[in-house]
């Protein structure tokens, strides 16, 4: 649609919905409902946090010796994975907002295979677990790990709280496959880049609650 | 019209030539972060005080998750609600967590799922042979 034909809405932005008298008041709800979306993500795994730390209260010797036997270099391998991937979602978003639509990709490309490298990792991690028999509530068998109590506790929540995680890399990482689309199609130019900002957002915070399942799982 | 936009969108430019550089640096913070706290994570650093490990651990948690919201995140450049949104999301983690401990610190041994009375409680009184008053049996 041309926006040259001189009347009053001649600077109406091509993306600027009817409901909405500016791109600026636009983007702002955008950015504030997104923000809230978080704040409820923040707050769905605050749940699960909470359990973890009351049942490593009741359970501290179990929760101690059940964290060593996690694989801590596929932790740390995880984790670099993500914040490296957090670091090219975020010159992804730039790249869009200086206008270098080949780097944006790029660093998309890069962003989605860090998503299925962090899940091929985790992968392994549980084939693992389920060899060892390390798993949640009466599927538990594993034998070295018998004499601590509640340590089929300790798998239910590693399981949830990183199957939940994983589950959000899955949605983020579609989340990035369709805003690549949008960006190789032309949609998403300097003018307008809101549903890149959104979506490297909601990258981040998939990176922000790894950073702390990383160290209470795997650490401490 | 046309003219305002190029220079705002020249002006946002601007403002974002010069922080792909402070990504890099927040990226080699990051990765010195996670090297650093793998590193001191299953060392034992209880001799300097009791629960040394896990402050340890969350201090460099909230530091990389700051980092993250604040560089990645763009939260340094955003509007002043967005950041009320999120910091009450924390807030209310924070209520979260601190009533519950409130809860656990201040409980009685007897209502701990760990609590085994035959070592650490008072003495367990155990039914024998039929009599229903277990005291004085000598």
């Amino acid at each position: 649609m041309s926006s040259s034909d001189g009347h009053a809405h001649s600077s109406r932005h091509p993306h600027l919905a009817e409901h909405f008298e500016t791109i600026q008041q636009q983007d702002y709800a955008a950015r504030l409902g997104m923000w809230l979306f978080l704040g409820t993500e923040v707050l769905l795994f605050a749940g699960l946090f909470l359990g973890y730390t009351v049942y490593r209260h009741f359970y501290h010797a179990t929760w101690h010796a059940c964290s060593q036997a996690l694989n801590v270099w596929m932790g740390m391998g995880n984790t670099l994975v993500l914040i490296s991937s957090s670091l090219t979602v975020a010159l992804a978003l730039w790249a869009v907002r200086v206008g270098k639509k080949n780097l944006a990709i790029g660093m998309l490309v890069f962003t989605i295979i860090c998503a299925i490298g962090f899940l091929c990792i985790k992968y392994l991690e549980y084939k693992h677990k389920f060899e060892l028999g390390e798993l949640p509530g009466k599927w538990f068998r594993a034998e070295e790990l018998m004499q601590y109590p509640a340590a089929n506790m300790y798998f239910t929540i590693y399981f949830l709280t990183t199957g939940l995680h994983a589950f959000h890399v899955i949605v983020a990482m579609s989340v990035l496959i369709w805003v690549m689309k949008g960006i190789i199609k032309g949609r998403y130019t300097p003018d307008y880049f809101v549903p890149v900002e959104l979506g490297a957002l909601y990258w981040h915070l998939v990176d922000l609650v790894w950073i702390f399942l990383f160290p209470l799982l795997y650490l401490i | 019209m046309a003219e305002a936009t190029t220079t705002d969108s020249a002006h946002a430019n601007d403002a974002h030539q010069h922080s792909t550089k402070s990504y890099f640096v927040v990226w080699i913070i990051l990765l010195a972060c996670t090297v650093l706290t793998v590193l001191t994570g299953r060392t034992d650093l209880s001799h300097l005080f009791p629960s040394a490990n896990i402050v340890l651990a969350l201090t460099i948690a909230v530091i990389k998750a700051s980092l993250v919201v604040w560089y990645f995140m763009h939260m340094r450049e955003a509007a002043g609600t967005n950041r009320i949104v999120f910091v009450t999301s924390f807030v209310f983690l924070l209520v979260m967590i601190f009533g519950v401990f409130g809860d656990l610190w201040t409980r009685s041994p007897m209502t701990l799922p760990y609590h085994t009375p035959t070592t650490e409680g008072p003495e367990i009184m155990v039914p024998e042979g039929g009599h229903h008053a277990p005291a004085h049996h000598e």
